[in-house]
């Protein structure tokens, strides 16, 4: 039968084609939809984790955490490198990591803190940095400029693509981060040190400029904090508070304020995809039940040659489950290739997609899918069976 | 062996036919007659296509015109050849799907290169049936009908769409492929007519009556 219903399909291909992408669109869609906010939301949940403070020069909040966990907008400002070594020896603190920004490779961030910050995010090839110039990649960085352990790379200054090159100052590739699917795939990572010299490489000229973005003299940033509980959390943010050149925000509470600005961008995005879907429902249904109508004279003298009307109900519900099961992987196809597309796009604003994951709730738009293929035809062919007389 | 016995039918509901007796047994048979004299009609109850609405069609002893549309159905898939007048053909689809629309009932067709050989259009197995000639697409219902080596072959004015030269070659050819077989077929054409074995003249056979009860 399935020899036979592929033939019988390809004589209406033009048809069944138009009908298999008005679902493919719908379906995409939905399934981008859903995918990216998981996705975009796993991002954040798996960044802000680890520290419970970031301390900035004054400024958004938003745009601190947005910097410092997603290495996105640009850095606040600069505070002297002394507020780090006041945290590093206070009791209350059980880690705190210089960050320091300013230069990048090819659109890429390259970040100046220490080793800590990669703490959890294992090394594919080589080791991490230690000396004066020596960077470790984040995976896609590696991928996409085919950089390997030993290689140098140039810096620009600043963080557009095409700044002013720091070429008297290359850094070493020592290591190369595994994927990681958040932000930390898509820069450089170095010593604070490091950021401090390549600008010290440069002329008496720059110094102006550079002094603009904190290099000039020892500065960062932002300092991340982990603090050894909850007292020493609320203390130490007291105390950032009191002092009128630093704010200290709580990462995970400024990033779910962004969490729900983004759930709410995908529940609309779900509401829209989910009229869409139902719009289709019916679409199908009164194509399926006009395409059974046009297939009248067929079905007759099927009828005529003794082919019972429920072997011929099965055959249109099987050449529908087939549109069905095409729109379906489709669509999967369709809306993995859009996050493949979207992925360079967003990964310049630290979120990496990954078009290899799928979520379950997509598995149910699938079969959600597969179902708007077959249930009219279905129901129409339970109709179909029930009157089997000729005459 | 095929057997009517006291056969009425209702004839697009409005007139009843009403048969004579008849058998046919192995070997050609045609049906003559005027329009509307109840030809199609006899060959359709006889296919189970039509239920009389009195009298028995007898098939190997067994009453067909009794059995359930379902029985009915498997034994016109199985062992009637039926050729349609209007060929009945899947147009849009193959020649070769139009004979392997059977096996959605799983009949055998494994013998289809030889019909279609035997009926001389082999090459055009894969070609559309839109795109043949009225004797090309009449030697294909043929072929479906013959491919399931059927016990009885009905043909509905098998030569009504085609001039007289095409119409004898394929009425010879249906005769030499029916050899041995049961083949009953309707014609106007007497000089067709006289081709068969056997002559039925349905002006005397049937009678048409106008049914009051419609």
């Amino acid at each position: 039968m399935l020899r036979f219903a592929l033939r019988h399909m390809a004589t209406k291909r033009g048809k069944l084609a138009l009908i298999a992408l008005s679902i493919v669109l719908s379906a995409s869609v939905a399934l981008l939809a859903l995918n990216v906010s998981n996705q975009v939301r796993g991002g954040i949940v798996r960044t802000a984790g680890y520290y419970d403070l970031i301390v900035g020069p004054p400024g958004s909040a938003t745009q601190l955490a947005m910097n410092t966990m997603f290495f996105t907008d640009s850095p606040l400002g600069t505070i002297p490198y002394e507020v780090v070594e006041r945290l590093e020896q206070d009791p209350r603190v059980a880690e705190a990591v210089p960050f320091a920004m300013g230069d990048s490779f090819n659109g890429a961030r390259i970040i100046g803190a220490t080793a800590k910050l990669l703490d959890g995010k294992p090394l594919r090839a080589g080791e991490m940095f230690g000396a004066t110039f020596e960077a470790v990649l984040g995976a896609q960085v590696a991928s996409r400029y085919g950089l390997k352990i030993g290689d140098e790379i140039v810096t620009s200054h600043g963080l557009a693509e095409h700044g002013a090159e720091h070429a008297a100052s290359p850094l070493r590739v020592v290591g190369i981060l595994k994927t990681t699917h958040t932000a930390y795939d898509n820069a450089v990572f170095t010593g604070v040190e490091t950021v401090w010299a390549v600008h010290g490489h440069e002329g008496e000229e720059e110094r102006g400029e550079e002094e603009e973005h904190g290099h000039g003299e020892r500065e960062v940033c932002a300092v991340l904090v982990r603090t050894r509980g909850f007292n020493d959390y609320f203390r130490l943010m007291e105390d950032c508070a009191s002092d009128a050149s630093l704010i200290a925000i709580n990462p995970a509470t400024v990033l779910r304020e962004v969490l729900e600005n983004v759930d709410l961008s995908a529940r609309i995005v779900y509401i829209l995809s989910a009229i869409i879907l139902v719009m289709n429902i019916f679409v199908v249904a009164v194509v399926t039940m006009l395409g059974l109508y046009d297939a009248r004279r067929e079905i007759a003298l099927m009828r005529l040659i003794g082919v019972r009307m429920r072997t011929i109900a099965r055959l249109f519900l099987l050449e529908n489950f087939l549109v069905g099961a095409l729109a379906a992987i489709l669509s999967l196809v369709g809306s993995r290739l859009c996050i493949q597309v979207l992925s360079g796009f967003a990964s310049s604003m630290g979120i990496v997609l990954n078009a290899g994951a799928v979520y379950p709730a997509e598995w149910g738009i699938l079969f959600g899918v597969l179902a708007l293929g077959v249930l009219p035809t279905a129901a129409l062919s339970q109709r179909m069976a029930r009157r089997d007389g000729l005459e | 062996m095929i057997a009517t016995k006291g056969l009425t039918v209702r004839f697009r509901g409005e007139a009843r036919i009403t048969y004579g007796d008849l058998t046919f047994g192995t070997g050609s048979c045609a049906l003559l007659g005027a329009s509307g004299c109840g030809k199609t009609t006899l060959l359709n109850a006889i296919a189970g296509v039509l239920t009389p609405t009195a009298g028995e069609v007898l098939i190997d002893g067994r009453n067909m015109a009794a059995a359930p549309q379902r029985e009915k159905d498997d034994y016109r898939i199985r062992n009637i050849g039926f050729i349609y007048q209007d060929f009945k053909l899947l147009e849009d689809m193959t020649v070769e799907d139009n004979l392997r629309v059977l096996k959605l009932e799983r009949v055998d067709v494994s013998g289809m290169d030889a019909v279609l050989g035997e009926l001389g259009i082999l090459p055009l197995k894969r070609r559309r049936v839109r795109k043949l000639s009225g004797g090309e697409k009449q030697r294909v219902a043929i072929a479906r009908a013959l491919v399931k080596r059927p016990e009885v072959i009905l043909a509905d004015e098998p030569t009504g769409n085609l001039n007289y030269e095409i119409g004898r070659q394929i009425v010879e050819k249906l005769l030499e492929v029916s050899r041995g077989r049961t083949l009953i077929a309707v014609t106007h054409d007497d000089r067709l007519a006289g081709l068969f074995d056997r002559v039925l003249d349905m002006n005397e056979i049937a009678r048409a009556e106008v049914d009051d009860d419609a």
